[in-house]
């Protein structure tokens, strides 16, 4: 008689297949629904280099940037995975443990059975596939207005087989999958920004889920008030009077750093243009804005004195009206004709000016 | 009284550093319809409340926290001993404002208050600033970094507040310290964010409030109070109230004139500090009564203008007699006060009326004149008669013959005279080249026109109306 053994030689034996029939059928039936969204592999970009590579076909063998060994722009399959998944539930709570963000420290461990997995995804779970537990769907937000309910989406982040799903055969039968809250973020934007919140409503998923409209509108009421604090740079000189020997439009600006009022000194008329109006009269004013920073002439009889330059500006990064030095080379749409002829932006990163261009 | 005093000025920089830092982009890679879009990061003080936390994220466990996300918070605030300036010191501001009109919004071409403004040394702080910048890749750090860090050379200057008067509102902020991340080693599977921190120190000053009085400054002298002749200021006639040793010293902070002209008052804006020795003035413009009005002060209350239509009073100051009425706001013009002036205040006439102001040299025969009665008197604009038109012949009559009557002296009157009937003959009854007249003031009423009429300096004016400048008329509110 042969010696009793249930591990034949590295074989799937019946004894296999019984035991992950029946760890199938207690998945099927006392698991939780797992929407999984399949990640394809990096985005094909149409610039390749050699260290972040095009990658035009689609695989989840391909990396998009092989210095830092990352995939930043991850495509995602449309159609959804309908698993079956079994998980401890466990109590999370939020961590401002460092300032500035609201984070979930809840971290779930979900196991899957293995050949239904694969028989449905055609791989396993892998890092950065994205699932959906359809039970913690949230119905009672704070804002009543939402027009739907919020989905749960957790991302997985670690992969390995489940120490409680080896069979007797010393076969694996379950796939056990970290998985950790979601975030709004780059690599994740082809589902959030692809998900419509409703059937009614075609907007993207992110609208509603993501606290980034939110932050965005507190990140513009901070602007907002600095904008009021100071409207421009230096100081501002229009509620100064100007006092003056004998005449009625002051030859002269108050002394101060960056200062400059609005229009002429005590409000007076102002003319403005790209020359000096003809017939001037005795203190006549003329804001010339061909001159940048703007600079503000007076008519003193015989010539155009200047009076002050306006060199005040809105310090709100890529506001219109910014005029800083920094500013003038980053929000820089100019453009310039070559020698050829052809128009070329004046802004240009140091390191690409030289290379040959295309005809 | 309230010992507190707060103006959020560290809260104003720390608004302000947010605004620096705002408005950065990164850009994403190319997306299924190969489109690279540019995804603007948000900047918010990191040390929220749990509750406002919550709230942001609809009080949901489902809610995404969105990544790449920049946070900023203080980590120390300490006195800068180094900075240290006499604590004592108290710094003094004298300052014109322009007036400020409520209603529009704006600011006149007026000049408003006048202010002494008391600054006390403020106390030196240091404020570190920490700026956290989460990102989910390395990419995302390394492109916010470098348009962060170009910007940082080392400082950059910064401002709280752009008051001119604000002697702390500018500083500047420099980068110290940057810890490129949070990680470390061994890296765990719980958090795909990295956080890099990005330190920066900011000197501030403290301020206590300043003092705000009305100026103390003269600007303007209009007469000496001592005699040039050097004349004893003890000496009895030293009186306030009529020597020719002191004079009163008038104030006019707000150099407005005006001109009264038919039931009006014009007010005009003079610049100017420079009176010419004739008197004259430098070319003036228009003013606005409200503001004019309101420069005065304000009252407490739904209504808060101290001119009350019909009420208030103008006083009008003219060669020692005082013009009072009534005013009250034009309807259309801002210009123009309308001036309700009460008779009894006017100048007593010092002669008898005149009929009629009239031009010799352009005249219409008038029964006035040909066919005049007892007492009839015109004020002549022209001369009338000369020595050269008398001859020795009695039977003709010398001069125009409406002026003069067969066997009467002729009429021979100048400019400016008051010419009278006497039931005979024409005669000059105010002789304007008289040298006591000359230097005499004389009130004459126009009958026919029922305006008054002033001699003052060899010229006849209107005894009220005219220009008023400034120290020679007051606002009376109530």
């Amino acid at each position: 008689m042969a010696r009793l053994s249930l591990w034949k030689e590295g074989k799937h034996t019946n004894d296999y297949r019984f035991f992950d029939r029946r760890i199938s059928e207690f998945m099927s039936i006392s698991g939780t629904g797992v929407l999984l969204h399949k990640y394809l592999g990096p985005m094909p970009q149409t610039q390749g280099q050699p260290d972040q590579p095009a990658n035009t076909n689609t695989s989840e063998l391909n990396i998009q940037d092989l210095l830092f060994l990352e995939n930043r722009d991850r495509k995602y399959e449309p159609d959804v995975y309908r698993l079956r998944g079994v998980y401890q539930v466990t109590d999370n709570s939020f961590d401002l443990s460092q300032f500035g963000l609201f984070l979930q420290t809840g971290t779930l461990f979900i196991t899957f059975h293995i050949n239904d997995m694969v028989g449905q995804l055609g791989r396993k779970i892998m890092n950065g596939d994205v699932l959906e537990l359809e039970h913690l769907l949230d119905y009672h937000t704070l804002d009543p207005d939402l027009p739907a309910a919020l989905k749960r989406f957790f991302v997985a982040t670690d992969c390995t087989r489940a120490s409680e799903g080896y069979g007797p055969s010393w076969w694996p039968h379950l796939w056990r999958v970290k998985i950790s809250p979601l975030v709004d973020s780059q690599e994740y934007k082809d589902i959030i920004n692809k998900i419509a919140i409703s059937d009614d409503d075609n907007r993207p998923i992110r609208d509603i889920i993501s606290s980034y409209n939110s932050y965005i509108q507190v990140n513009d009421a901070i602007i907002e008030q600095a904008e009021q604090d100071v409207p421009a740079s230096g100081y501002d000189l229009t509620p100064i009077y100007h006092r003056s020997g004998d005449t009625d439009t002051p030859d002269f600006a108050v002394n101060s750093y960056m200062g400059s009022s609005v229009g002429a000194p005590n409000g007076a008329n102002v003319v403005q243009g790209i020359s000096f109006p003809q017939n001037p009269e005795i203190g006549d004013y003329c804001l010339r804005v061909d001159y940048l920073p703007n600079r503000l002439f007076r008519y003193n009889g015989t010539r155009w004195m200047a009076i002050e330059d306006k060199v005040r500006t809105n310090l709100t990064n890529a506001a219109e009206d910014n005029r800083t030095l920094r500013n003038t080379f980053i929000n820089n749409d100019r453009v310039f004709t070559d020698v050829r002829g052809r128009e070329q932006p004046e802004k240009q990163n140091l390191n690409d000016i030289l290379k040959p261009r295309a005809d | 009284m309230d010992n507190y005093f707060y103006t959020g000025q560290v809260r104003r920089f720390l608004t302000q550093f947010i605004r620096m830092i705002s408005n950065f982009q990164i850009r994403l890679g190319r997306d299924r319809d190969g489109i690279s879009t540019l995804l603007r990061i948000p900047v918010y003080y990191g040390d929220s409340s749990r509750q406002v936390a919550a709230i942001l994220a609809k009080n949901s466990e489902n809610s995404l926290p969105a990544v790449p996300a920049m946070s900023t918070h203080i980590t120390a605030l300490r006195y800068d001993r180094a900075r240290v300036q006499n604590p004592t010191h108290v710094s003094k501001m004298q300052i014109r404002e322009r007036a400020y009109d409520p209603d529009s919004g704006s600011y006149s071409d007026l000049q408003g208050d006048l202010l002494t403004i008391e600054r006390l040394m403020p106390v030196p702080y240091t404020i570190t600033i920490a700026l956290d910048i989460w990102t989910t890749n390395t990419d995302q750090k390394l492109q916010l970094i470098e348009q962060i860090g170009a910007i940082f050379n080392p400082s950059l200057e910064i401002q709280s507040t752009d008051a001119y008067v604000d002697w702390t509102s500018l500083s500047v902020i420099t980068l110290t310290d940057i810890n490129f991340s949070s990680r470390t080693v061994p890296v765990g599977p719980e958090d795909p964010i990295d956080v890099a921190t990005l330190t920066f120190e900011l000197p501030i000053w403290l301020s206590a409030p300043a003092k705000v009085k009305r100026q103390g400054v003269i600007h303007k002298i209009i007469a000496s109070v001592y005699d040039p002749d050097g004349l004893d200021p003890k000496d009895d006639s030293f009186d306030i109230t009529g020597s020719i040793l002191a004079t009163r010293q008038i104030y006019t902070p707000t150099n407005l004139n005006l001109v009264y002209l038919g039931n009006t008052l014009k007010l005009y804006v003079n610049d100017s500090e420079i009176e010419f020795n004739d008197g004259s003035v430098p070319a003036m413009r228009e003013g606005d009564w409200h503001l004019a009005v309101r420069s005065f002060g304000e009252l407490s209350g739904a209504n808060q203008d101290l001119l009350q239509n019909g009420i208030s009073q103008i006083r009008l100051y003219n060669d020692g007699i005082v013009v009072v009425g009534t005013v009250a706001y034009h309807p259309i013009d801002p210009t123009l006060l309308i001036f309700n002036v009460d008779l009894d205040t006017l100048p007593t006439n010092t002669m008898p009326p005149i009929n009629a102001v009239i031009d010799p040299a352009n005249l219409k025969p008038n029964p006035l004149i040909t066919t005049p009665t007892l007492g009839t008197r015109f004020l002549i604009l022209n001369p009338i008669g000369s020595d050269a038109n008398t001859d020795s012949d009695p039977a003709t009559i010398d001069g125009a013959r409406i002026w003069n009557r067969l066997g009467q002296p002729q009429l021979i009157a100048v400019a400016n005279d008051i010419i009278e009937w006497d039931g005979f003959k024409w005669t000059v009854a105010f002789d304007s080249q008289d040298i006591i007249n000359i230097q005499s003031i004389q009130y004459v009423t126009n009958l026919n026109t029922g305006i008054q009429y002033k001699w003052k300096n060899q010229v006849w004016s209107k005894s009220v109306e005219g220009r008023y400048g400034v120290g020679a008329w007051s606002f009376v509110p109530t």
